[in-house]
């Protein structure tokens, strides 16, 4: 499957989960599966979204918090499956696109085309419900049991890269005060909130064309 | 276990008082300090441990937009290796969080590593645009940290106190006071 199609299976099962998805094609293609208020895509600090996850998780319990991560990005700060296995967040869902290289800057392999395992990487850092997935059923059926069952959860899913898809919007601010909106937490004096000291600027709308695709620029 | 700084306490109090509700931090020996005064006299504080400052930078972030007032506690030598989130995440994002930042390599340092960072620390946040509050009594260090989560979280962006060593250096037996 490729990681636009495994995406769309992701898509399917949302609810009312946040998602967090890391920069690059990860997040294109969450948005190109489905725009929703509840993404939270980031547009830098690669190898954070996890930890972003993890504080979300921390936050909201009663929410199911998903993160839409890349082989590549968690290799980047592995370190975090520790505290994620150290804190147990019981609604954390990790699901890692293993394509085996860096796609979004060109291809270059990443560990686990040489055999690095990162389900069994995140089973030793102490995460409970880990799978490998490789077809979209198999991954279908594992989120059926990831979104509902205890976690924290380690999905990771092998996938080809899929092509260019079109890019969420780019306005940082705009994301997440629609993002913050969604979930509950509306920042204060935002648009539609009550202003509380100073008037915060209301977020402004969808840049222009942020939904055509446009050419490779990473 | 020794008897907790007066320094400390004021911090951990100055803390819980501006609304902070969640701690992430990578230990650091005056942090530590901090931490127990905490988990004393604010038992019901959740206090994480990170692996890497840029990892807790992101927990942070996650919080925040979870709906809560986070603070990420690293000594000096752990701001470089926060400085991509704190850019790409938290100022891009306008992302507030308090970071409390334990100076190493300042006046009575014995270890040449920990000095070059130190000197980097003001440089790097001023360039990063994060305002920076320098802790150095007692008397002010409560007051500081609550003006300075107020100045975070009323307009969205990371603010740094900066843990001086002539703070974290006093004796807990004398209280610290000065």
């Amino acid at each position: 499957m490729t990681r636009l199609e495994a995406t769309r299976v992701v898509r399917r099962r949302l609810t009312t989960e946040a998602v967090v998805a890391s920069l690059g094609h990860p997040a294109y293609d969450l948005h190109a599966a489905g725009d929703r208020a509840e993404n939270f895509y980031t547009w830098g600090s690669m190898g954070v979204a996890s930890s972003v996850g993890l504080g979300l998780a921390m936050a909201q319990p009663n929410r199911r918090v998903v993160v839409l991560d890349g082989d590549g990005s968690l290799l980047m700060n592995l370190g975090t499956l520790a505290t994620i296995g150290l804190v147990a967040p019981a609604n954390l869902v990790i699901v890692v696109w293993d394509n085996g290289e860096h796609g979004t800057t060109g291809g270059q392999p990443t560990a686990t085309a040489r055999g690095a395992d990162l389900a069994l990487a995140a089973a030793a850092l102490g995460i409970q419900r880990t799978a490998t997935v490789d077809t979209d059923a198999a991954l279908d059926r594992t989120l059926g049991e990831a979104l509902v069952d205890a976690g924290p959860w380690v999905v990771i899913a092998k996938v080809r890269e899929s092509g260019p898809a079109p890019k969420p919007p780019r306005d940082c601010v705009f994301i997440k005060h629609r993002f913050m909106a969604a979930l509950g937490v509306p920042e204060p004096a935002t648009a539609g909130q009550p202003a509380e000291g100073p008037q915060a600027p209301a977020p402004r709308s969808l840049p222009a064309g942020s939904r055509r695709p446009a050419p490779a620029e990473d | 276990m020794t008897d907790l700084p007066l320094w400390a306490s004021r911090v951990a109090d100055g803390l819980v008082d501006a609304g902070v509700g969640e701690i992430v931090y990578v230990p650091d020996s005056p942090l530590s300090h901090v931490v127990r005064a905490l988990e004393a006299e604010h038992g019901n504080l959740r206090a994480t441990i990170a692996t890497r400052e840029e990892e807790a930078v992101g927990i942070a972030a996650g919080l925040y937009l979870g709906g809560v007032r986070p603070a990420v506690l690293f000594q000096s030598s752990g701001l470089g290796n926060a400085a991509n989130a704190l850019a790409s995440l938290l100022i891009a994002y306008q992302i507030p969080a308090l970071l409390v930042i334990s100076m190493r390599g300042e006046e009575g340092e014995w270890n040449q590593a920990q000095v070059p960072m130190a000197r980097a620390v003001g440089p790097l946040l001023a360039a990063l645009g994060i305002p920076a509050f320098a802790l150095d009594t007692v008397a002010s260090a409560g007051s500081l940290v609550r003006s300075a989560v107020a100045l975070a979280f009323g307009t969205r962006t990371p603010v740094a106190c900066l843990l001086r060593r002539r703070l974290t250096s006093q004796d807990p037996a004398s209280g610290g006071a000065r």
